[in-house]
């Protein structure tokens, strides 16, 4: 490598692989608050390939959403701007770097709607409430697709009914307020996957349904996901959620991610003692019933004063001292699974029982 | 006591509190002349017992009326017919359906309430001493001294620092301001709690310190709870009893274990089924099938059976006929027509 500083964003070292759809490399988002810096995101890397589901995990606070917005370049405008890399080759093939672009830059825009949508917990954050759910997918489609009006309705009744909306020509015409909280959530589905993206980034979307309503959203999302092949970031607090659609799984806390593997081995074997404790303290159906629940002792610090070395040790049962107090624990990579653990080895031969 | 009604009611000796053909109408007002054009029936005829120092869970779908009901125990609400019957600490019985907002204030002391979302229940202008106290102050127990001191000794038994009284809710985090509602609720040693959603806002690990805590509290105070929730995991781990409401109405009620491992409605099993377990291998293997549609109106519920339009097993009697909630087999209660021909599945083995 030359000698020189890079002053502006990182220029990408390698490229990615054809399979690699977006790509994280040291996400740092910090904010300058009057009371400190926090780091909100604090140096996250990591990747979905086309047509996956990446689950993310984590407690309010870790940074999960932020990360997601970071990706949007949505991020609020307290936040220091952003340095780290995030590339994104959507499916038609051009090459987004999107770590270098604005928030209100014309590139953003086009892969804003076009190439990434998103969808969030509550519908009426991303509906108009003046506009009917048919004008509002219509008016995406003109934008991105350059669909004249008849055909953008054409579509929007279509994409209605691919979200299983009942009586798609007729609801094409309603307010948002007209419809229920899980209707709601399906307009809000069909307009962010109106221009076919290859990426839906989803925040949250059924914490705040019924968990039959919920299971409908988790089954639409499925089958939407192989239909069209998108991938999907699924970020919820949620492990059954998570177990249920995710293909891989990032565990975040206070910042950073502190775990990543496949679904079956954050469940069954889980390499980092943050997700072991987790995994112990949700009451499971059919498991000690009536029995005291595994806590994590003490509570997630405040954002102003994180923890030297590894975040998590002060609460860790199994920190070991003069260690996990004073060094931040590398990547550790077993195959396809990272765990941020000093001692991360030892769960190799016993794989935590939870 | 004097002023209340001179009753003769009477209880089994194990039950606290005791609902019977508890019924929630909201009128419906249309036009100019605000004429009463129908209802809506919130809760439509539900009977349930609480027995002593047990925890009742109750689960349901938004708008099934759970929360209503806790309401209307509570008295938080008047209702539109039915009967309450509540067990006082001194042994009196008193039927909670007639009384005056008078004549209630001295039984609330005896029955208290910590809710969803610890953000809007607690004001944000009072410091803990205030909050805690308050209901001290208004039954007029102790004097500021004592107060003082009982408020000190709830904050250390829900896990606070009582150095942490003089300080405001928002200096808290959600977990915490939970406690700080559970300490006012225990604050004139009441015989029952109803937890409305008590964790469902709160973080993984931080719903598990707060259900260890509601636990701990039940044990050494002998408290009764009525645990109301959509979190069916939570329910299983919490309650001794479970009770299945939808569209006001109880559909099922059983002990948790038995319920669990064989529902006998087939809203139990559709209810069980949306569920996504922490289990990645176990939720490929189930077969799940969402349950249609939403739940019904209330202004406009189904005939018959209300859960007959979505219901995979339904018959031509069930949008004919509404069921009774039956006794069945072990003394468990269910209104279903079919409730012995269905073999139904449960969540656990």
């Amino acid at each position: 490598m030359g000698s020189k500083i890079m002053t502006k964003s990182p220029v990408p070292q390698n490229p990615m692989p054809a399979e690699r759809l977006l790509e994280l490399d040291d996400v740092h988002v910090h904010f300058p608050l009057r009371e400190g810096l926090v780091k909100a995101v604090n140096g996250v890397s990591y990747h979905v390939d086309k047509g996956e589901v990446l689950g993310i995990v984590g407690e309010s606070g870790s940074g999960k959403s932020i990360t997601a917005r970071a990706i949007m370049r949505l991020l609020p405008k307290r936040a220091a701007p952003p340095t780290g890399s995030i590339r994104f080759r959507p499916r038609t093939g051009e090459d987004f770097e999107l770590s270098g672009l604005d928030r209100n830059s014309r590139a953003i825009r086009q892969v804003r709607g076009r190439h990434i949508g998103m969808i969030f917990q509550e519908p009426m954050t991303a509906l108009s409430p003046v506009h009917t759910i048919g004008t509002q997918i219509m008016r995406t489609v003109q934008l991105h697709m350059g669909l004249g009006k008849v055909a953008a309705r054409a579509r929007a009744i279509d994409l209605l009914a691919k979200v299983q909306m009942p009586r798609p020509a007729q609801m094409v015409d309603a307010y948002p307020h007209q419809l229920s909280g899980g209707m709601r959530q399906r307009a809000m589905i069909a307009l962010a996957i109106s221009c076919d993206p290859s990426l839906l980034i989803a925040d949250e979307p059924t914490t705040a349904l019924d968990v039959t309503t919920e299971a409908q959203i988790l089954e639409l999302l499925k089958s939407l996901q192989s239909e069209l092949g998108m991938a999907i970031i699924f970020i919820t607090h949620n492990f059954g959620v998570v177990a249920d659609i995710a293909d891989r799984v990032s565990v975040m806390y206070l910042g950073r991610i502190v775990e990543t593997a496949s679904v079956d081995d954050i469940f069954y074997a889980p390499k980092h003692p943050y997700t072991q404790a987790l995994l112990r303290s949700i009451p499971r159906l059919g498991v000690d019933q009536g029995r005291r629940l595994p806590t994590i002792p003490g509570m997630v610090p405040d954002p102003f004063s994180v923890p030297e070395g590894c975040a998590f040790n002060p609460r860790c049962g199994h920190a070991v001292a003069g260690l996990c107090e004073v060094r931040v624990p590398p990547e550790k990579r077993f195959g396809a699974q990272m765990s941020r653990c000093h001692i991360a080895d030892q769960f190799v031969q016993e794989p935590a029982n939870v | 006591m004097s002023d209340l009604p001179a009753t003769s009611l009477s209880l089994p000796d194990d039950v606290l509190f005791s609902v019977r053909g508890l019924k929630k109408y909201f009128p419906i007002h249309e036009g100019w002349l605000k004429k009463h054009v129908g209802d809506v029936k919130a809760i439509d005829d539900v009977s349930l017992d609480i027995r002593k120092g047990e925890t009742l869970g109750l689960v349901g779908e938004s708008g099934s009326g759970k929360s209503t009901v806790a309401r209307l125990m509570l008295r938080a609400y008047s209702l539109t017919d039915g009967q309450i019957l509540f067990r006082r600490a001194n042994g009196e019985i008193v039927d909670l359906s007639g009384l005056t907002d008078r004549q209630m204030r001295p039984l609330r002391a005896e029955m208290q309430m910590i809710f969803q979302d610890p953000y809007s229940s607690l004001n944000p202008r009072m410091t803990l001493l205030e909050l805690v106290g308050e209901p001290m102050l208004i039954h007029g127990k102790g004097n500021d001294g004592e107060i003082r001191d009982r408020v000190a000794e709830l904050l250390k038994v829900v896990g606070l620092r009582p150095e942490f009284i003089n300080r405001y809710p928002h200096a808290f985090s959600g977990g915490q301001r939970q406690r700080i509602g559970i300490a006012r609720a225990l604050a004139l040693n009441p015989s029952f709690i109803a937890a409305d959603e008590a964790v469902s806002a709160l973080d993984v690990s931080v719903a598990a310190q707060n259900i260890n805590l509601l636990q701990d509290l039940q044990e050494q105070f002998g408290l009764t709870y009525l645990f109301i929730t959509h979190d069916l995991g939570m329910v299983e781990h919490i309650s001794d009893r479970v009770g299945v409401m939808y569209l006001g109405r109880l559909m099922e009620v059983a002990p948790t274990e038995a319920l669990f491992s064989k529902p006998l409605h087939p809203y139990t099993e559709a209810l069980m089924a949306a569920v996504p377990q922490p289990d990645p291998r176990g939720n490929r293997a189930r077969k799940r099938v969402p349950l249609k549609g939403e739940i019904a109106n209330a202004a406009n519920p189904p005939s018959g059976c209300s859960f007959h339009p979505r219901c995979p097993y339904a018959q031509p009697k069930c949008s004919a006929e509404v069921p009774a909630l039956r006794t069945v087999d072990g003394g468990r209660q269910v209104r279903c027509h079919f409730a012995e021909e269905l073999s139904l599945v449960g969540a656990i083995a």
